[in-house]
């Protein structure tokens, strides 16, 4: 009567284990490296095991899942993410200066990969849920215990910063360095 | 396309809504207006293709991050090490239930304990009360040692020694309806204490009243143990032996009224004697050896030297 019945570790891997892909690729866009995102998965599982009699059965698990690593994530933010951040003011200039750079017509994964990384983890974070994970914004906003107009402004922000960091990347491959000499010369 | 000339600001405000129109994240009206602006804007069509392009090159990408097979089994492995606590398996709703039902049995706990200490001190209070009930029945009721016609006041007075020929007064004023027969000190086989003992008659029985040094004898304290208070004197009720016994407690005696008329009255009658008493007591002085004569019924002594 006390006891919930069913509690059995079968049931809970066959709800949880298919969402292993997803939250491993979210883990290993923001951790430091491939160890670190493994360590990040196996906690979440053993917590959303620990965890399983709270889940309520229909409701979303992949969603739940993920709040549990964000929640981790955020925890332990000091160790794990890269912290590179992009001073405010700086972004500002680079927002001026930079204001939707071209696409590159050809991107490569590893390029886009690498622009991602480099963008700030605070936007990194719903670049992925919403681009990659495709969770719709109020899950989001759920999922990282943030504001929903937080979420659009970050998610806004996050894409642009994304493109301006792969037109960078593809400046250092020498790919559209011409064009802002073009559009110089053509206002002149 | 039908190539259009939009203003810069109504461009701006298009392309404001274009990332959450590619979340598909408008409502349907704003959707509308945003489709109905990229059919006649070049540009903004072409944000809006470069901004989709990024994003499913980033969908594209992402996916080869995939998991190693060890990852899955490590899983697989600690989730089997690790199960669920005794408390992780309660019911939240459980939980309510379990509080509750921790919180009942603690409270009949703890009133369970109060009602056997309460059960105890009133076992303790009828022992005390006791003592003049045994008095009552041995010297008066089995003894019968009361004359039928009362004994002069000068001669109780006599037998009670000067330390308590004054009660004597204090107990014929305080029982109206009574008449004192005999008034002596007196004790009860096998017990060295000694009673100073006034029996009456009236309403057609026999009421003892009588009063014992208490020798570190102590009535328990306890509004539910009392009777009743009279002039802040706590009174005793116990019914033992067929008797009806109210006792009080002063400062190094006790005291007890016995017979068998019924409860209320005997609190009737204990309420005038009580605080009287007290007062009587406190007039004489007291004395360790009362310096008299003890009476000792003879059907007593008879059975005191028959079991010796």
């Amino acid at each position: 009567m006390f006891f919930r019945p069913n509690m059995h570790v079968e049931e809970f891997e066959a709800a949880a284990l298919p969402h292993l892909e997803d939250l491993y690729r979210t883990a290993r866009l923001l951790a430091h490296d491939p160890s670190e995102a493994e360590d990040l998965v196996q906690e979440v599982y053993l917590e959303a095991w620990k965890s399983y009699h709270r889940f309520e059965p229909g409701t979303n698990c992949r969603a739940w899942l993920f709040k549990i690593m964000f929640h981790r994530l955020h925890h332990f933010r000091r160790r794990w993410i890269k912290a590179e951040r992009i001073q405010p003011f700086e972004s500002q200039q680079q927002d001026n200066i930079m204001a939707d750079p071209e696409v590159p017509e050809e991107i490569r994964d590893g390029d886009i990969l690498q622009a991602l990384e480099r963008v700030p983890i605070e936007f990194r974070e719903i670049v992925m849920l919403a681009d990659v994970e495709e969770f719709a914004y109020k899950e989001i906003a759920a999922t990282l215990r943030i504001p929903l107009g937080t979420v659009m402004s970050r998610l806004s922000r996050g894409r642009k910063l994304l493109r301006q960091q792969l037109a960078a990347v593809a400046r250092s491959y020498g790919i559209g360095q011409e064009q802002p000499r073009q559009r110089q010369g053509e206002s002149a | 396309m039908n190539v259009m000339r939009f203003d810069t600001q109504q461009c701006e405000r298009i392309r404001r809504q274009l990332d959450a129109y590619l979340s598909n994240e408008l409502l349907v009206e704003t959707t509308s207006d945003v489709l109905r602006h990229l059919e006649g804007c070049e540009a903004c069509s072409r944000e809006l293709e470069s901004r989709t392009k990024l994003r499913d090159a980033l969908r594209k990408a992402a996916p080869s991050q995939l998991p190693p097979e060890r990852l899955r089994q490590t899983i697989h492995q600690n989730l089997r090490k690790t199960q669920p606590g005794f408390w992780a398996k309660l019911e939240t709703r459980n939980w309510v239930l379990a509080v509750a039902m921790v919180t009942v049995v603690l409270c009949a706990a703890v009133l369970g304990q109060r009602w056997y200490h309460l059960q105890q001190r009133r076992r303790l209070v009828a022992n005390i009360l006791s003592l003049g009930v045994s008095d009552h029945l041995h010297c008066a009721i089995q003894g019968h040692h009361y004359p039928d016609v009362a004994n002069p006041p000068e001669q109780l007075r006599k037998k009670l020694g000067p330390e308590y020929a004054g009660l004597l007064g204090v107990v014929q004023q305080k029982l109206p309806d009574f008449q004192v027969l005999e008034a002596h000190i007196c004790s009860v086989p096998g017990s060295p204490r000694k009673y100073i003992h006034f029996i009456t008659r009236g309403r057609g029985t026999i009421l003892s009243v009588i009063l014992t040094k208490r020798g570190g004898v102590s009535l328990p304290g306890g509004r539910l143990l009392l009777a009743g208070v009279s002039g802040g004197v706590p009174l005793y009720h116990a019914r033992l032996s067929g008797m009806e016994v109210v006792g009080f407690q002063y400062k190094d005696y006790l005291g007890f009224a016995v017979s068998d008329l019924g409860r209320n009255e005997m609190l009737q009658v204990a309420e005038g004697l009580a605080p009287a008493l007290e007062t009587g007591l406190s007039a004489g002085s007291e004395s360790e050896d009362l310096g008299i004569t003890i009476f000792r019924p003879r059907a007593l002594q008879w059975r005191e030297s028959s079991g010796a």
